[in-house]
Formats: structure tokens, sequence, C-alpha cells
């Protein structure tokens, strides 16, 4: 008897169908999987044997083929268990074969028959265009945002047999609890002075422009970096949808309503790999942190430390806000529009720019060649941060909280959007000069800073959309004023790092 | 061939030490000196058995040609003991060296000598100093003095170079023709070439730490007057102190700041009785060539501050338009330059000390520096003199 499932599996961060068939017929008993499994895949048929008999049903003592097609696609995971076992009971005639025509199913069995949770459910549902789709009750909620209400939550094997064969209804699960409510992003108002850093993260957050915050151990250039995500807007629709998707394939846990609607906040550590960072693994192309963190915030503490091979392969994905991936097999694309902060201390002893500093002039000048140019250059704005002096830490009133400045920002955004583009760093050279037109004294100004080699042709650019962030949240004025360039250059990313002039 | 190879030859022995060439060069020429050698005819108060013996395999094995090649291809010169060209403040020395590598010529003896010295890791504002130092000396006809290390030592050569008038004279630990440091290839080849460059060390000997000592008392025997800009609390330059001391050379410190490491040396320097060197003026005084600068800048303070042609990042512009000059400065842009000190300040204090809000205190920061009156470097402001 032949029978055959829809299902589908997870390829990058997107779902790809497949038609589990299965065959049996009489023979030895034997069981033989086909199609290009992995080898979670592979294990299919234990776990698959032992929730058949766990659910009252038999396991046909018969030779089972299970061809997984289109045998192109590599299947990875557990979420064929579900279908190969439908398929089984159906071949073997336990349960009604048509009842299987408008039915699909992702979802991985345990021995005792019930359905758990996968990674990736909701690209996984998202192509499975028509029918009822069944999922783990624990998947129900994130994959409802893709199938709506063909969704059927399960818990156990049993459930669907019922269903199939008896007629019985589709049983009714809770939906579990909404808990993303309370997000716990930490408010600006615990900072303690740092007048220059909030106005690092403000600027950052409003314009979107790449953040290095560098300073001495101890001066709260995490906790500072943590708090940017809090300053940026919810997320709409779409990339809600997209940071959903990314974060289902990556198996990070969702909130209780399935969407993701808040930026996430990412800090891979230091000694993350290639692979890690912008996507890649063998057999399937997973999303990296730097797509993970799309739509976010992907902060990058001890910069210095991270391998310079590593940070050279943001470039490409900070400058187009996209990672490719190539495989031998398959060329992947996946989002990744973050907003990168870096955090680095000054030299390796952390003091670097203050008298206690114990570096030689050739260590602060290794640890400040450790970064590239061209990574350096695509930061827009570098705040010093010192540790708070005590008295600020004892004495000062909360500062501004993260949802006052955060109003500031959402303007500053709505006119970037206005303008045509996501955030004022990404405004191309054209839309600058409609954007940002200078006014005489300000050319002067930033005639000069060229002339005198402070800053490139490139910088000169950078600064501009630096300067209309500035003006944005100054007063929203049309023109860039003389003042707006020198703080945007105030701002700028001085090499050598850390004031070592050696 | 040269007659030099002879005493490069001599140098370049195994165990040749100051004490033993002086022992050999003290009735003889360096020509005279190997032949003595050769022939086991000198005394074993010059050397014990086992090194002549030493030498006489050495010398068996010497290749005068390719040593005379090598001396003409750097361009360099060896002279010792006796001959005229041997610098005499080395001959007439408590630890006279007989035996010199030089490139370059030799500054005039008569003129006067300063070292400027100090360490290696030392802050900007002390390399600042350095600067300043060797450009001013220079400019008044004094001949700097200093060992080419990173550091203070090295901006001091470059202040005196920058100054195009008396060259600077280095005196350094490794041979002629090894650089060290590396960093310095290009500060190197200057001296060499407007200057002199001068060591002990053989042709082809590596900086070992030993001969930095021996070095820095080559550095106290050319000078008539020691100046140490930054100083740890131990250091080379301390040695070269001690030398100046035996020799009865003045010795001078640059203040620091009580919080800058670099500096607990000198301020030790001048806790112990040493007279502070704020300034080339200061410098100058004590060699006794400026008593008319010190009445002029006890009366009129403002007039007479040289003008520092180094360092500043004004354009010339600005400056042929008296911007870079801070009595333009008004309103906030002044408020703003009084709340940086001379010290690095960071922006935050600016901030808290003027009163107004970041995004103007980094705007107004950033004017000052194309003014070219304050520098920042990312992490601190700090004004520029």
């Amino acid at each position: 008897m032949l029978a055959s499932v829809r299902s589908s599996t997870l390829d990058g961060i997107d779902g790809a169908v497949v038609d589990v068939e299965v065959h049996v017929t009489n023979g030895l008993p034997a069981f033989t999987i086909v199609g290009l499994p992995d080898a979670s895949c592979r294990e299919a048929r234990d776990r698959v044997r032992a929730a058949i008999e766990s659910s009252d049903l038999s396991w046909p003592m018969q030779r089972i083929t299970v061809n997984l097609a289109p045998t192109c696609v590599r299947k990875v995971g557990a979420g064929l268990d579900v279908p190969i076992g439908l398929g089984i009971l159906a071949a073997s005639e336990q349960i009604p074969l048509e009842s299987l025509a408008d039915i699909s199913a992702v979802g991985e069995l345990g021995l005792d028959g019930s359905l758990r949770p996968v990674p990736g459910i909701l690209p996984m549902v998202d192509v499975l265009e028509t029918g009822r789709v069944i999922v783990a009750a624990a998947d129900a909620g994130v994959a409802a945002l893709g199938a709506g209400d063909r969704v059927r939550p399960v818990r156990r094997l049993r459930d669907i047999v019922d269903v199939v064969s008896d007629g019985l209804p589709w049983p009714h699960v809770e939906p579990p609890p909404y808990d993303d409510e309370i997000v716990d992003e930490p408010d600006l108002a615990d900072v303690r002075g740092q007048a220059s850093a909030r106005w690092g993260l403000e600027i950052a957050a409003a314009g979107g422009h790449h953040l290095l915050l560098i300073g001495p151990p101890g001066g709260g250039k995490t906790m500072l970096a943590r708090r940017l995500a809090g300053l940026l807007p919810d997320l709409s629709p779409e990339a809600a949808r997209m940071v959903t998707r990314v974060h289902s394939a990556a198996a990070i846990r969702l909130p209780g309503s399935g969407l993701v609607r808040r930026p996430p906040f990412r800090a891979p550590h230091h000694s993350a790999s290639m692979a890690a960072l912008v996507g890649g693994g063998s057999g399937r192309v997973s999303p990296g942190e730097m797509s993970i963190a799309t739509e976010g915030v992907l902060f990058l503490d001890e910069l210095g430390e991270f391998a310079p091979s590593v940070l050279d392969g943001l470039r490409q994905p900070l400058e187009e806000g996209v990672v490719r991936v190539a495989r031998s097999g398959a060329m992947r694309e996946h989002p990744a529009n973050v907003l990168l902060v870096a955090a680095m201390n000054p030299c390796p002893c952390g003091e670097g720019g203050s008298v206690s500093c114990r570096c030689g002039p050739s260590s602060r000048l290794r640890y400040s060649r450790r970064i590239s140019g061209p990574v350096l250059d695509r930061l827009d704005v570098m705040v010093h941060v010192d540790r708070p002096s005590p008295t600020a830490l004892l004495e000062r009133e909360p500062g501004e909280s993260s949802s006052v400045v955060a109003e500031r920002v959402a303007r500053v955004r709505e006119l970037a959007a206005s303008r045509g583009a996501r955030t004022n760093a990404a405004l191309n050279r054209e839309q600058l000069e409609d954007a940002a037109p200078l006014d005489s004294e300000a050319t002067d100004v930033l005639h000069q800073a060229l002339v005198d080699g402070r800053l490139s042709a490139r910088g000169a650019m950078r600064v501009r959309a630096v300067a209309r962030t500035i003006r944005d949240l100054d007063d929203a004025g049309p023109t860039i004023r003389a003042r707006d360039i020198y703080c945007a250059i105030g701002f700028r990313v001085r090499p050598p790092l850390g004031g070592c002039d050696a | 061939m040269r007659e030099d190879a002879y005493a490069a030859a001599l140098g370049g022995l195994s165990g040749a030490t100051p004490l033993r060439l002086h022992n050999l060069l003290r009735s003889r020429s360096a020509r005279e000196a190997l032949r003595a050698i050769e022939s086991a005819s000198i005394g074993a108060e010059v050397a014990p058995p086992e090194a002549l013996a030493e030498w006489q395999r050495e010398i068996s094995r010497l290749d005068l040609p390719s040593a005379s090649a090598r001396l003409d291809e750097l361009g360099a010169h060896v002279s010792t003991l006796h001959e005229p060209i041997h610098p005499p403040q080395l001959t007439n020395d408590i630890d006279p060296a007989p035996l010199l590598f030089r490139r370059g010529r030799l500054p005039d003896p008569s003129l006067l000598h300063v070292a400027v010295v100090g360490t290696r890791r030392a802050s900007a504002i002390g390399r600042e100093v350095a600067r300043e130092l060797g450009f001013g000396l220079a400019q008044a006809g004094v001949v700097v003095v200093s060992g080419l290390a990173l550091g203070i030592d090295g901006e001091a050569h470059r202040g005196a170079l920058l100054a195009g008038a008396v060259p600077p004279l280095a005196v350094v630990g490794s041979g002629v023709d090894v650089v060290y440091p590396k960093r310095h290839s290009d500060l190197w080849e200057e001296v060499a070439s407007a200057g002199a460059l001068v060591s002990e060390a053989p042709l082809g000997a590596r900086p070992e730490p030993w001969r930095f000592p021996a070095r820095n008392r080559l550095i106290a025997a050319f000078s008539d007057l020691l100046v140490v800009v930054e100083s740890r609390d131990y250091g080379g330059s301390l040695l070269t102190v001690e030398q100046a001391l035996r020799r009865d050379i003045e010795v001078m410190a640059v203040p620091g700041s009580v919080r800058n490491k670099a500096a607990s040396g000198t301020n030790q320097l001048l806790v112990d009785g040493c007279a502070p060197a704020r300034d080339v003026t200061d410098v100058l005084v004590a060699l006794g060539l400026s008593v008319i600068a010190v009445a002029s800048r006890r009366n009129e303070p403002e007039v007479n501050a040289p003008e520092s042609p180094l360092g500043t990042r004004a354009s010339p512009a600005h400056r042929a338009a008296g911007i870079g000059d801070s009595a333009a400065v008004v309103g906030r842009t002044a408020v703003v330059l009084d709340a940086i000190d001379d010290g690095p300040t960071s922006v935050d204090e600016v901030v808290d000390r003027s009163g107004l809000d970041v995004i103007e205190v980094y705007g107004l920061v950033e004017e000052l520096v194309a003014l070219g009156l304050v520098v920042h470097d990312g992490s601190r402001v700090r004004r520029q003199h």
C-alpha cells in the first residue's frame, strides 16, 4: 500500500515543501528511509515506532520504505516524524488513506506518542498553502501567524487518529499564556551621568548610525549598549514577521503570542566564528547573529578581541543589509539590517587616554590596528565612555527615561521615512543632497575639514548624514548649519583609537 | 683599503670592552693594536690569556677589505683615541670611549651640547614638550643629544631636525647599521644625514639590553647639560642622570602632573633638587644663553612667548587671518575653551563645567579643533599650545 502526506522542512530561513511517501509491502520486516535525510531525520524510525506502539496502534511487521520528495532538498530535523507516522498508519490501513488528502503535518514525535515543537515552524508552515496543518500544541501560536485558522494543534498522535478515522472533532487546545507584554528592556533612566554616551545612543538610534563605544572597563559600555534596543520603535508588521521567521528558524524562544514585536538585541561573544556571525553551518545554512539581530541591535563587545577575518566578514552585510552565504549546494540570502554597536577598550590594559595606562606604545598601536580601517569606516558615531564619577553615581537624579528618548527617536525615523530611506544613515548620495542641504557657513566648515585632511570624501558624506540626524533631533530645520557639522565631526571615529598618539 | 677598517675590526673583537680597548689604544693606533695582539705583545693587564687567544683566532680570520667596503657602503667612519677627529668629550671623559663608530658629521665640539632624554612610554604632552625643547634648543644654536629611542628621545630629535639650525647628535645602543627601534628608521636616516649618529657598538651589533647603560654614559659624556622630560620611577633616563651627576653635569627635569606615572621619576628628580625646565627658556638660562629672555618674560609674559611652529593644526589661512588666536574666541566658544584643561579633559567634564548642552559642546569643541586651539583625540580634549 502507498500513502503520501504533505509536510515541509527548513532550508535556511525558508520552508520547503516535502511529500512523505510511505510504501508498505510484504517481505522481511525492514525500514528504509530515502531522499536526503539528515541524522535526526534518519532516527525517525525509532521514535515513530515507539510512538505508534504507545498510541495503541501497531507497527506493521512488513517492508516499509519512506521516500522524502523532492529528493534534492536536504531534510533536517525531526519535523517529519508526524507525517512519517501518519503515512505508515495509512499505508498499513490503520487509518483511511483518503483522510490524509487535505492534511499536512509538521512535528516531532515523543516515544509516548506526544507531539513536540520544532524549530522553524513559521517558515515551514508558510509554505503549506492549503488544507489543514497539524502542528504540536506548543507550536500553535507561531504556526497560526503563517496558516491562521487552518492550523490544527494536537497533543498526541492518538488524537489525530481519533479525528481522521472515528470522525471525532479536532481537540481544543488552550493557547499558551500571553506573556510578551512584560518587556524587560533595561531603561535609560538607570544611567547616571554619561552625558556624551546618552547622546551617542540617541543619535545612533534615531539615525541608524553604527556606534562605537570606547572606554575603560567598568565605564558602563555594555550597560549603555543594552539600552539601545529600548530606544528603537516597535517593529513594523512586515519587519516583525521577518524577525519572527528568522528567530523561528534559529530556534530562538519566541514570545508567547508568537510574533516578535520589539527589535531584537543580540550580543555574540567575541569568540564567535564567521559562521556564527553571518550564518552558515554544514548541511543547512542557518541564520547567523547578524540575521537574528536584523531590525534590531547587534552588540559586539570587546570588538578588538574578535578575529579580524570575522569582523571583515561583516562589511558587506553592513553595507547591503543582507547576508549572502554561499555553500556548495546553494546560495542563501538572509536579512541583516542591524544597528551595530561596538565596544572596546582604548588599549589592552583599558586605561588608555588616561595617565595610568600601563601599555607600551607598540602594544597600543597593535591593539588599535586589530580593527581594520574599512570596519571602522562603517561606524559613524564614536563616544568615549568614562567611568562615572562617584558623585554622579550617588547623587544624580535619574536621567531621562527610555520612553522619552524613544519618542524623539521615532520622530526622526519618521522624517527619514519621508525622505525615502529606512534611516538617515541609509540616505544615499542623491537623497542626502536633497535632504541635507548645507548653508553657506556649513559648506565652509566641511570644505575646511576636507582641506585640512581631517575628513575624507566618504567621511564628509557620513558627517553630513549624522549632521542631518543631529538637526532632526534638535528642531528638524531643513538646512544643515555649521554647528551641526561641527557636532557630527565631534562624534566621528578618529584613528588611531583610544587616544594613542604613537 | 681604508685605515679605519682596522679600528672597525678592533671594535668588533668579542669582549673588546671600553676598558680593554682603552688600554690597547692608549699608546697605539688601531693597526698597531691589532699587530700587538697578533704577536701577543700585550700585557696580561690588558687582556687575560684566554681572551688574547680568542682575539688571535678572530684576527686570523679577519676580512679587512669587506669590512672596509661595508664602511664605504654605510658612509660610516671609525675613530680612536688620539685621532684628531675623535670627539674630545669622549677622550677626556672619566670613562673614556676609546673607539667610536659614526655616520654623518660630528658637531663642532665647541658648541654647547644638551641631552634631552626620557621614557619610551611617554604621554602625549611629554612628547610635545620634548619636541618643543629639541626645536628651541637647536634654534638657539645648541646641539641636541639623545638616544633615538621611542617616545621622548625620538621627539627631541624630530624637534631639532625641524628647526633646521644645528643638527642633532644621536648616540645609539646598537651598531650604526642596525636600526632600532624599527619604527624610527626614517628618523634614523634623517639624523644620520643631517646630523650625526654614533655608537660604541661594532657594526651589526644587536640592541642588547646591556648596551644601553653604556650608551647612556656616552650621552652624558657628550653633554653640557641634561634635561629629563619624562621618566618613570625606574628607567634608563635615571641611569643617564646618574652618569651626568658623576661628571658634574647639571641635570634639569620637566615637571609633570602628580597623576602622570610617566612623570613620577622626573618629579622625584625635582624633589631631589634638580632645577625645573618648564620650557626652552629655562634651559637656555641654565646654559647662560638667554638672560634677556628671562627679563622680558617677567615683564611681558605674553608678547615674548615664542610662537610654536609645531603641532598646531590651524590652517595657514586661519593663522594669517589671526583666527588661531584664543583672544578672537568669544561667547559660548570661549566658555567651552575655558572649561578645557591643558591636560586631557573628557567631553563630559567640559559639559559639566560649561553648563551647556552636550550637543552644543561637541559642536563648539570641534570648532576649536578647527581653529587649532584644542586637540580632540576621540577620548579626551586638551588645549593646544
